[in-house]
């Protein structure tokens, strides 16, 4: 028998893959399609940055097409870095899927962990090697926060942005307000937005603020700074229950919460709904970065489609020129529109000429008069010089920036070239106010300038950038498209389209990025604050750190419900604990060598094992052979069940006694004994995702089958058109959670916003102002439960099949005894599908405890902790913070609560739960 | 089939009113989305629900699949992924299930227990494990993670439903097949099996909905542009402010569309097979 049991294993394993032969075969023929070009010839580079759907993905493309040119033999294979989850996390699957990555880029504040993880490639050698290599084509500021202790460069930058303060222009002029200089104070900041703080239908509440304060920690970090605060002391240590930073927090708890002179608005998470600054109802937007031009640049943008706004088009199609397409793809927005080629100069001349005086006496706007006009010549070259571009005088430069850049454009060298220099500028500046005027018309004309100062000068300065992995199988020459990415072509095309401030200096100080059309004015600002610019501490988990200050800053800042001073030391003592067990993590012994692997399979081998040596208990023949039949069936279930159930959760179980980042080999993980499981009693964030988790599953669950059970009931009897109802509560069943998540933030929208969500116009309807529902604290988990309710489907199906279940001979029995509706459904109809009940009622209860991509999708967990449910914060451990081993005691002790109120609810169904006679 | 409610008269007015409201409030997101959709670049959020000032814009469509990057090659991953884990799902999960149901052997309970006991493993347990494993096969950026898993052992709820209706079929058709010569398995292939229908189309169902959907497995082992899957091509413009609303609503209609479809065409056997499933 044993010996046909060792010759049988073989052939299950033959079975289990005949059963996945079909995929196998299927996904054989779908890749042998595609080109099989491995590493051996042409050499392959995989690159990892920008996603697709980026608008600069063209210069991404060019840029490796160039590099294709300038190495042959070289193909760049370019992979989608797909940001969806949370932009980091892809790139962290990556490293610990030892992918032969050869270029991928990070994010600033993942620098010190990534470090510490070992994973990226030192550049320093192949810096020192290249002749080419001008370190000073780069902001000096921006390369020091790519280098290690020892001053070793790891990468370069794509683009950055330092925090700066956006200006409502507009709405200081409507209050009759001088825009406060650029050296201004904390003081002048509170004193402007006193003034423009104002309640405009005096309902009590103000509707027009000084301020939008932004409330990330990277955002909230320039405040601590410019009190003379600090993150960490010269020992290690937190410092921000330091008075400085204390002070700093008050600040804004007073700015926000005291005085109400800022809206509440800002949140970074709810950036996909219009702000309260973009709304003109707040004179100050910050601090925040060079991003958010984009969402508002199209605002107050001078417009060049000239040709309609002058009725020009058909005499210059008919007399002066030939209509064509510009040729340039990376002439952006406006300029792309149209742009004609004149062939004949003198009808030109005339028309700009007569335009020209139109222009001076003021009948024309600049709008009006900023043609593109093509022409072979290159264009004023006068203020091009970066020397004259520094050399100008610090407050008049605005102004200056503004018109040598629209002296830069065609129609800026044509007006020079017809009119002399002088004169286009006298020409240009009047109607640069003239625009200025108009865009006040609409009420948003915007501009950046710097923070307002405290006790120090200093901003934050956000930045990803290009790092090649260890795992690259083609160092050198990643490091030379490392150069590429931060060189011309790309960085040029990066500051065309606004994506940030480019690293490389001289696209920073071209025309690409300081792109005089379109607002900001004062681009210029962002370059010039760099000196200020101050980063977070290098400390290995500071990502984790930084979402806890957040969370416990929240209190204070975003809802104001504790002080200044109690947050600050509560986020310091958090702190402190994480840097502690960081450094203590280090002391802490390995685990034996290979145990990943001895975990993983051991269950498999016992099962092997006692498979092998046990006697078939049936004694008779046809027992046996029915007993050998059935393990031959459950072959595939029981390889699965070792191999991807036993295995995995036996090195998870071992996992959550260790820690151990999941980018790094398996044998890097260090024993802590029961560590982690003492921790969870005193992690607050641990006890309020457990709090937040089951007060959702306490509404949740019932709510959820009692719809169930009403559609059910509401669906049971036939009717025209019942198939598409039933399809209809179903929908919302086949929807991906992360759609899901996605439609129902647009639902919630509050009123903060520029406008209601859909549920807020519903509720206005009834005379009910809705809450800002994923803003507050109290309606944050009853959105999420609303969110439940609508995927019922599921349950639904179950409740509608065992209602169809029910043996009408019942319902006639009742109806016979004379009993009505209810007494039915009390009698007849809940007995019967009381089984089904309870099955509704724990998976329900396993899914409600397992909610996480709507969360992380709508919330992110906020505000404060308020939705960050248990997978929520789980997911974060393990994959952000890379603290894997405690995610796995978190993942246990789900388990543990769910498998507990699971056997309760079984414990008590015997009392409710009805089975129809026969067995089950 | 008799109603139990015996909705007539008011009744029926009731009835119908109350299923109208409710079907109302589960109308309304879908239609925002696909209202949002047709909306001009940036202005879905402007406009109220059911305004279009600017007439609809139908091309969002078409510019939000060119975003997506290679529609014909997501689609094509897609349907190949979903293809592969329904044969699979359907075939071991229904050999598991007819063994639970219909064959003798010692510890069957026992670990049909085990079965069941396995649905309570929240996947986040085992999510890093499996990715440590498939790594040390090599296989990470191929679409077997996707696969096995699921496939084996990754379906408890299926075996379930498996067994249950086997359960429901007459013992004697299986003898009857025995005494005629059939094996343990062309009793359970030709017999069994083709009596099964309803399951299958049911487990089929399932399985469809659920690896269309799957955006967590492929988003940590697909990596190469051309693995791609259609919800991991939506997902990656989610969470960007770059991109607009109309065009991530239009994608989600986009893959919504024939997930809708197919259960709206085959509701009929879904229900039939939870309902036999039930009886056991």
């Amino acid at each position: 028998m044993k010996r046909l049991s060792l010759f049988l294993f073989p052939i299950f394993l033959l079975q289990f893959w005949l059963g996945t032969a079909f995929s196998s075969f299927a996904f054989a023929t779908a890749q042998a399609q595609l080109p099989a070009t491995e590493d051996q010839d042409p050499v392959v580079l995989r690159v990892m940055v920008h996603e697709r759907w980026f608008d600069g993905f063209r210069y991404l493309e060019q840029t490796a097409q160039e590099f294709e040119r300038s190495h042959p033999g070289v193909r760049v294979e370019i992979q989608s870095s797909a940001s969806a989850a949370g932009g980091q996390d892809k790139v962290k699957f990556v490293l610990a899927g030892r992918l032969p990555v050869d270029v991928t880029w990070i994010d600033i504040t993942e620098f010190a962990a990534f470090l510490q993880e070992d994973v990226l490639l030192d550049l320093q050698e192949y810096f020192d090697r290249d002749p080419n290599w001008r370190p000073e084509d780069y902001f000096p500021q921006i390369l020091d926060a790519i280098r290690n202790f020892d001053g070793h460069l790891y990468g370069l930058p794509s683009t950055f942005t330092p925090y700066v303060m956006y200006v409502n222009q507009s709405l200081l002029a409507q209050e009759g307000l001088a825009q406060p200089a650029d050296d201004w104070t904390w003081k002048d900041l509170k004193r402007v937005a006193r003034a423009v703080t104002r309640d405009l239908d005096e309902d009590g509440e103000a509707d027009q603020w000084g301020i939008s304060i932004t409330q990330w920690l990277q955002a909230l970090s320039p405040w601590i700074w410019q009190n003379g605060g600090r993150f960490l002391d010269e020992n290690g240590r937190c410092a921000l229950a330091e008075k400085e930073a204390i002070e700093a927090v008050d600040f804004l708890v007073d700015l926000l919460h005291r005085e109400k002179l800022s809206s509440r608005d800002a949140t970074f998470e709810a950036q996909l709904t219009f702000g309260a600054f973009q709304a003109g109802k707040t004179a100050f937007y910050g601090p925040v970065g060079y991003w958010e031009t984009y969402r508002f640049k199209d605002i107050g943008r001078l417009q060049w489609d000239w040709p309609q706004a002058m009725g020009w088009q058909p005499t210059l199609q008919k007399g002066v020129g030939e209509q064509r397409k510009w040729q340039l793809p990376e002439v952006e927005g406006a300029w792309a529109a149209q742009s004609y080629a004149v062939q004949d100069r003198q009808a030109l001349q005339q028309v700009l000429a007569a335009r020209l005086a139109g222009f001076r006496n003021g009948r024309i706007g600049e709008s009006e008069m900023m043609q593109s006009v093509g022409g072979g010549k290159h264009p004023l070259t006068l203020f091009r010089q970066r020397g004259d571009l520094e050399a100008a005088d610090g407050r008049l430069w605005p102004d200056w920036m503004y018109l040598a850049g629209l002296l830069q454009t065609e129609p800026g060298w044509v007006l020079a070239e017809l009119f002399g220099p002088g004169e286009a500028i006298a020409g240009l500046e009047s109607g640069f106010r003239q625009s200025l005027a108009q865009a006040e018309v609409q009420g948003f004309r915007w501009d950046v300038m710097p923070l307002p100062r405290g006790k120090e000068t200093a901003t934050a300065v956000a930045m990803r950038f290009y790092v090649v992995p260890k795992t690259s199988r083609h160092p050198q020459l990643a490091y030379e498209f490392v150069r590429a990415l931060a060189g011309d072509t790309m960085q040029a095309g990066l500051a065309r389209i606004g994506n940030g401030v480019p690293g490389l200096k001289r696209a920073a100080l071209s025309r690409d990025f300081l792109k005089p059309t379109v607002p900001p004015h004062r681009e210029r600002v962002f370059l010039d604050v760099l000196e200020n610019a101050r980063f977070m501490p290098v400390e290995v988990n500071w990502r984790e750190i930084e979402k806890q200050t957040k969370a416990v800053f929240e209190d204070a800042i975003r809802l104001g419900r504790r002080s200044a001073e109690e947050v600050c030391v509560e986020a310091a003592a958090l702190a402190n604990e994480t840097l502690d067990r960081e450094r203590w993590l280090l002391q802490r012994p390995p685990l034996p060598r290979s145990w990943f692997l001895y975990a993983q399979y051991s269950p498999a081998a016992l099962f092997l094992l006692w498979f092998l040596s046990r006697r078939l208990r049936s004694k008779d023949r046809l027992a046996a052979r029915e007993e050998r039949a059935a393990w031959w069936f459950l072959t595939p279930w029981v390889l699965g069940f070792l191999l991807f159930l036993a295995g995995p959760a036996l090195v998870s179980a071992i996992l959550s006694f260790s820690e151990w980042s999941p980018v790094r080999d398996p044998d890097s993980a260090r024993w802590l004994a029961g560590h982690q499981y003492q921790r969870l009693w005193q992690d607050g964030t641990f006890h309020d995702s457990l709090r937040i988790t089951a007060y959702y599953a306490v509404f949740a669950v019932p709510l959820q089958l009692g719809l169930a059970l009403l559609l059910a009931l509401l669906l049971k009897p036939r009717f025209p058109g019942v198939g598409a109802f039933r399809t209809l509560f179903y929908l919302p069943t086949i929807i991906s959670p992360v759609i899901l998540g996605a439609v129902w933030r647009w639902l919630f929208a509050g009123k903060q916003g520029l406008e209601q969500g859909l549920f807020n116009q519903l509720l206005a309807l009834f005379g009910i102002a809705g809450p800002d529902w994923l803003e507050d604290p109290v309606w944050v988990v009853p959105a999420f439960v609303l969110l439940s309710l609508w995927s019922v489907g599921a349950q639904m199906l179950v409740f509608l099949a065992g209602l169809q279940g029910v043996d009408p001979r019942l319902y006639e029995a009742a109806r016979l005894d004379g009993a009505g509706a209810w007494a039915r459904f009390r009698n007849v109809t809940l007995p019967a599908i009381s089984p089904l009940l309870l099955f509704n009622l724990i998976m329900g209860l396993i899914q409600a405890f397992q909610v996480f991509a709507q969360a992380y999708v709508m919330t992110g967990g906020g505000p404060g902790n308020e939705s960050r449910f248990l997978v929520l914060y789980l997911y974060e451990q393990g994959f952000r913070f890379l603290r894997m081993g405690y995610a796995s005691t978190l993942a246990w002790v789900l388990f543990a609560v769910v498998l507990l109120l699971s056997l309760l609810i079984l414990r008590s169904s015997s009392k409710w739960v009805h089975y129809a006679g026969a067995g089950r | 089939m008799t109603a139990n409610a015996g909705p007539r008269g008011l009744a029926k007015g009731l009835h119908r009113a109350l299923l109208l409201v409710l079907a109302a409030a589960f109308l309304l997101p879908l239609l925002w989305m696909v209202a949002a959709s047709l909306q001009p670049q940036g202005k879905a959020l402007e406009y109220g629900m059911f305004q279009f000032p600017e007439g609809l814009h139908p091309e969002n469509y078409p510019q939000a699949l060119a975003q997506m990057g290679g529609f014909g090659r997501l689609l094509l991953n897609t349907t190949l992924l979903t293809l592969a884990c329904i044969a699979g799902q359907l075939f071991c999960c229904s050999l598991a299930g007819y063994a639970f149901a219909r064959l003798r052997f010692p510890g069957r309970d026992g670990l049909f227990l085990l079965v069941l006991a396995t649905m309570m493993l929240p996947p986040q347990v085992l999510a890093i494990p499996q990715f440590l494993f498939f790594r040390q096969l090599g296989l990470i950026d191929t679409f077997y993670p996707l696969i096995l898993p699921t496939v084996l052992g990754g379906a408890p709820f299926f075996i379930f439903l498996f067994r249950q209706y086997f359960l429901t079929l007459p013992v004697e058709l299986a003898e009857a097949a025995r005494v005629d010569g059939c094996g343990f398995f062309g009793t359970y292939f030709r017999i069994m099996l083709p009596l099964a229908k309803p399951v299958v189309g049911t487990v089929a169902i399932f399985t469809f909905l659920a690896t269309w959907n799957d955006f967590w497995a492929p988003l940590i082992y697909l990596n190469s542009e051309d693995k791609q899957t259609l919800s991991l091509a939506l997902a990656s413009f989610n969470q960007s402010y770059r991109v607009a609303v109309e065009w991530l609503m239009a994608g989600s209609s986009v893959i919504l569309a024939p997930c809708a479809l197919v259960y709206f065409l085959t509701q009929g056997w879904f229900l039939r097979g939870v309902r036999l499933s039930g009886k056991g």
